[in-house]
């Protein structure tokens, strides 16, 4: 299987390289590959993903996401880059101002889709999301998991090939947790993605064979 | 509600800024109409010998456009009725060369003086009248209007570009979290602003029709009924077709700009 994201001796700062956060970490994603990221607080967890899709470039070494090196990307690279990606934030990031169906086909709007495209496109998820019935609401009248939901639906739009999630269950109670975690499992399955997850803890009942490394003192670990 | 009042927000300093330009052209155009008709008005009357000749006079100063010799057969005529023919000839004879000199401008105070002076210097030369209180005073009115004009849009202008200012700081709070969750996702700078430029657009465009609206109706349908002899004779003076290109232009700049501004400021920063 080719790889999706290599690291080679990368370094990851804050503070204009200042305050390293992760340092001389080496790994590599392959593409199909579930992979938990986790650690404890501050350990950097959300900014090797933020490097991942662009937010950060990296203070020294090198890093490829899809074949394309984050530290020398140019600005309209990264843009396509990320039309490509599949991002979950703890927060949701929903725009509150649109309604859930159209919040779900952002990156089909950003892709340039027709509208029957959009439509289409935008029933079939919010039915696979099981939030048919809420597709003319807005995000506010929704409840966390739903949001979270949403947000899993945009995220799957455009058939990704790495999904990025970022503590995606991090504000949600167990129930609306494994309803998450469940479509997660599925997009891998059905989109053949490679899908990378920050979190605090690793699900319990979980069925996709995984990978697991922890993030500890500016040092990347694989322990499974 | 909060919509409606937002583009209140942005269509009032707008229209208050081409309020202040359309009146800034319509004041000047009635100034300069003005300033045409005091021109036109005024003349230089100078009483010469018989040697003197209107070229002289007229190469005295770039300014001066036109030398008329004043008919002496006609003053005369109506001041010597009744006297024997002879007697008449002899007075024009005895009489000095009268000439009014128009002016290509109207001039301030001290260039008249100045044209004033060179004409005494001139050989031949009995008596020059320029008529300096009243064009004093002509000219005082005039370079009054004129300036209260500049520190009235002047004032307007930039009291609504600080609105302006204070409606680019709103729209960065609504629509930054909307424009970065875009950028994250890949759209393009254009994609981003687009709504942006929509909403903008339209209050311009909502501020540029109320304008025009409002100076073609005083042109074409109050000016004529005023009974303002000016404004019946010179109605186009309140309202032209080119200031639609001008207040047109003007919008679009501040439209083009403020965007622009905004999502500049609402951009990501690459961090590292």
């Amino acid at each position: 299987m080719p790889n999706v994201i290599t690291a080679n001796r990368l370094t990851l700062a804050y503070d204009n390289g200042e305050k390293e956060i992760i340092r001389n970490a080496s790994f590599k994603i392959k593409k199909g590959d579930f992979v938990f990221i986790t650690g404890p607080s501050g350990s950097g967890k959300s900014t090797l993903l933020k490097s991942f899709y662009g937010q950060l470039v990296p203070k020294s070494g090198d890093l490829m996401v899809g074949g394309l090196d984050m530290s020398t990307i140019s600005y309209k690279k990264l843009q396509k880059l990320r039309t490509h990606l599949g991002i979950i934030f703890q927060d949701y990031k929903l725009i509150n101002e649109w309604t859930v169906a159209k919040n779900v086909i952002l990156p089909l709007i950003i892709a340039g889709y027709n509208l029957d495209m959009q439509q289409t496109q935008a029933q079939r998820l919010l039915k696979h999301v099981k939030l048919e019935d809420k597709a003319d609401m807005y995000p506010r009248q929704l409840s966390g998991g739903e949001q979270q939901r949403v947000g899993v639906a945009r995220a799957l739009s455009k058939t990704p090939f790495l999904i990025l999630a970022d503590e995606p269950t991090g504000n949600l109670d167990e129930y609306s947790s494994n309803v998450i975690w469940d479509l997660m499992e599925n997009a891998r399955e059905q989109l053949d993605a490679t899908v990378v997850v920050v979190t605090h803890r690793i699900p319990t009942i979980f069925n996709t064979p995984y990978r697991h490394l922890i993030l500890e003192n500016g040092g990347l670990h694989e322990v499974r | 509600m909060k919509s409606v009042k937002n583009h209140i927000l942005f269509i009032l300093p707008l229209l208050a800024i081409l309020l202040g330009i359309e009146s800034f052209m319509v004041f000047g155009r009635v100034t300069a109409s003005f300033g045409e008709d005091l021109r036109q008005g005024y003349t230089i009357l100078v009483v010469t010998d018989q040697n003197t000749t209107p070229e002289t006079l007229r190469s005295v100063h770039p300014r001066i456009s036109r030398v008329t010799p004043l008919e002496k057969e006609t003053i005369v005529e109506q001041i010597a009725r009744g006297i024997p023919n002879t007697t008449t000839d002899e007075i024009i004879q005895a009489l000095p060369q009268f000439y009014t000199l128009h002016l290509d401008r109207y001039l301030d105070t001290d260039e008249i003086e100045t044209i004033r002076t060179l004409l005494r210097q001139l050989p031949g030369v009995r008596r020059v009248e320029t008529f300096g209180r009243a064009h004093n005073a002509n000219y005082n009115l005039y370079t009054l209007i004129k300036v209260s004009l500049w520190i009235f849009v002047g004032f307007m202008v930039l009291t609504s570009l600080f609105l302006v200012l204070k409606q680019m700081e709103i729209w960065q709070l609504e629509h930054r979290e909307r424009m970065q969750v875009m950028e994250i996702l890949g759209a393009s700078a254009m994609l981003r602003s687009g709504v942006l430029f929509r909403i903008a657009l339209i209050d311009a465009l909502i501020a540029a029709m109320v304008t025009i609206g409002l100076f073609a109706f005083l042109r074409y349908v109050w000016a004529p009924k005023s009974g303002i002899t000016l404004l019946v004779n010179k109605a186009d003076l309140l309202f032209r077709w080119q200031d639609v290109a001008v207040l047109g232009g003007t919008v679009l700049a501040i439209v083009l700009i403020s965007v622009i501004v905004v999502v500049r400021s609402a951009g990501e920063t690459r961090q590292g």
